[in-house]
């Protein structure tokens, strides 16, 4: 039991790394980024290339993180323009469906010009043991890597004069712009920052599990269940419903059956629509 | 007048094409306390959004000290100097007053200074300092507010019916503050519909109503209108 709990800790840090960059996105202008999951198999693909091309780790994870945040931000410029110009439900919709438009063209893309590319990044050594578990390296630095990421953020959005204006923007978009915050700038660089997040979780998944062309649309559905049950707009929400999931997900493919994870963990993101609209963490605008 | 902080001519605003506001014309010295008053609808809110920055005017100029400030984000006209207290205070309910008073210092951090010189004017904020502000008083969230806009050490104050959901006690101890604030040299404009009190703080007053300017004058005019009287003063 101990090791099942432990595997879904591992698997939930991933999932609150990939739900966190949906979740700003989302709690900033509300647009649901579909294409949230093809972000993070685009680096991890780039990086595989870069691999393949005989190039070190060292210089191919900071290119692939690159190309994940020239990516948001070309995104960012261009086809959320017009979506940041409309209000409430119009917006949600045009951003919904130009994103989820996105990530159907990365897909395709991918599929279509390296059907066979994965990334898998191999960590050497042999397993660690944790409270008795034998743990393998790759999980715990996937881990490692996403509670880094998780506590820079949080100290970012707590302590810095930026993160506190994003925050401002979240909580009252009208308070921000009266506050000298420009609503726009924000929404850009976070928008590159979930990006970069999205390619990080590439990276980091890759040591555990490998990230093949055809893996977006399931992190994407993943990243908006975490968001969901998190809390949109909730830095800490999402890793802790990243945790969660990741448990329930763990002790239900282990006593149940793999085949049924994915519904329990949609139910339990339809649970929480119903019992607690606003996320674990989420606050109630 | 040429050393005017704020002069806004033949402003039109409105919302969806239709204007609300029809071919205003108002100044402010600085140092002065000027009030617009009238009732319910009479195009106060969207005249100070389209001077703010919240809304962009349909026509006329807003030069705020010898620029044309018109057509600018909110973001920028508060850098310019200008801060402004919606009615509904946009507050960020979420985070600590403190918060709240350093966002109004954005993109600079707060200064020490500025921030005592807020919890002076209100003492309970200093108290109250760790609390969220969704959670407090509605007295206490309009404080919040003119703290906030305090903080970025702005040379016009422009409030929008600040007794918004106050008490007679408490709208009167806001004006208080203002009348504090007043003192200090800080040039304010302030729209109310609570006449006496707006009359008592500012030196002149214009009425607006249907959109347009139907008198101005100093507050003591004003207050010796008859047609004020009847209409904002409950007087017969």
């Amino acid at each position: 039991m101990t090791a099942v709990v432990l595997d879904g800790i591992v698997l939930g840090l991933q999932m609150g790394l990939l739900g966190v960059g949906l979740t700003l996105v989302y709690g900033l202008g509300g647009v649901l980024n579909l294409a949230h999951g093809q972000f993070a198999v685009f680096a991890a693909i780039v990086i595989a290339r870069l691999l393949d091309a005989d190039l070190s780790l060292w210089v191919a994870i900071p290119a692939g993180l690159v190309c994940a945040a020239l990516l948001g931000l070309v995104i960012d410029l261009s086809l959320m323009r017009p979506v940041y110009r409309l209000r409430g439900e119009d917006r949600v919709l045009l951003g919904l469906l130009l994103m989820l438009g996105v990530g159907t063209i990365i897909d395709g893309l991918l599929e279509w010009r390296y059907p066979i590319e994965a990334l898998s990044i191999r960590v050497p050594g042999g397993p660690v043991s944790v409270l008795g578990v034998p743990m393998r390296r790759g999980g715990l630095v996937g881990s490692a890597m996403a509670l880094t990421a998780g506590a820079a953020l949080f100290g970012f959005f707590r302590f810095s004069t930026f993160g506190r204006a994003t925050r401002s923007v979240i909580q009252d978009e009208d308070g921000a712009r009266l506050c000298g915050v420009n609503p726009g700038t924000v929404r850009t660089t976070i928008f590159v920052l979930s990006g970069i997040l999205a390619g990080l979780v590439g990276i980091s998944r890759s040591m555990t599990a490998p990230i093949e062309v055809t893996s977006g649309v399931g992190l994407t559905i993943t990243a908006l269940i975490v968001a969901v049950v998190g809390g949109l707009g909730s830095v800490s929400g999402a890793f802790l419903a990243g945790v969660l999931l990741g448990i329930v997900s763990t002790v239900s493919a282990f006593y149940i059956g793999s085949y049924i994870t994915t519904i329990v963990l949609l139910a339990t993101a339809a649970l929480t629509i119903v019992f607690r609209p606003s996320g674990l963490l989420g606050h109630r605008p | 007048m040429a050393d005017d902080l704020l002069r806004i001519s033949s402003l039109c605003a409105g919302y969806l094409g239709e204007d609300v506001v029809h071919d205003v014309d108002l100044s402010i010295a600085a140092g002065e306390a000027v009030a617009v008053i009238g009732s319910n609808g009479a195009g106060k809110t969207t005249l100070f959004k389209a001077i703010c920055g919240m809304s962009a005017p349909s026509a006329g100029t807003v030069t705020f000290d010898g620029t044309n400030i018109a057509g600018l984000g909110a973001h920028q006209v508060v850098r310019a100097g200008i801060a402004y207290v919606p009615a509904e205070r946009h507050l960020f309910p979420s985070m600590t007053v403190r918060d709240n008073l350093a966002l109004g210092a954005y993109p600079k951090r707060p200064e020490p200074k500025q921030l005592d010189f807020v919890f002076e004017l209100f003492p309970r904020l200093k108290e109250r300092s760790s609390q969220h502000a969704g959670t407090m008083s509605g007295g206490e969230q309009q404080m919040v507010a003119v703290g906030r806009a305090i903080m970025s050490n702005p040379r016009l104050l422009m409030l929008d019916e600040p007794t918004t959901g106050l008490s007679p006690l408490l709208a009167s101890e806001a004006y208080k503050a203002l009348a504090e604030l007043r003192a200090d040299g800080l040039t304010i404009l302030v729209a109310e519909q609570q006449v006496p009190l707006a009359l008592e703080l500012a030196d002149r007053g214009y009425v607006l109503d249907h959109g347009r300017v139907q008198l101005t004058g100093t507050s003591d005019e004003l207050a010796d209108d008859p047609e004020v009287r009847r209409a904002y003063l409950g007087v017969a």
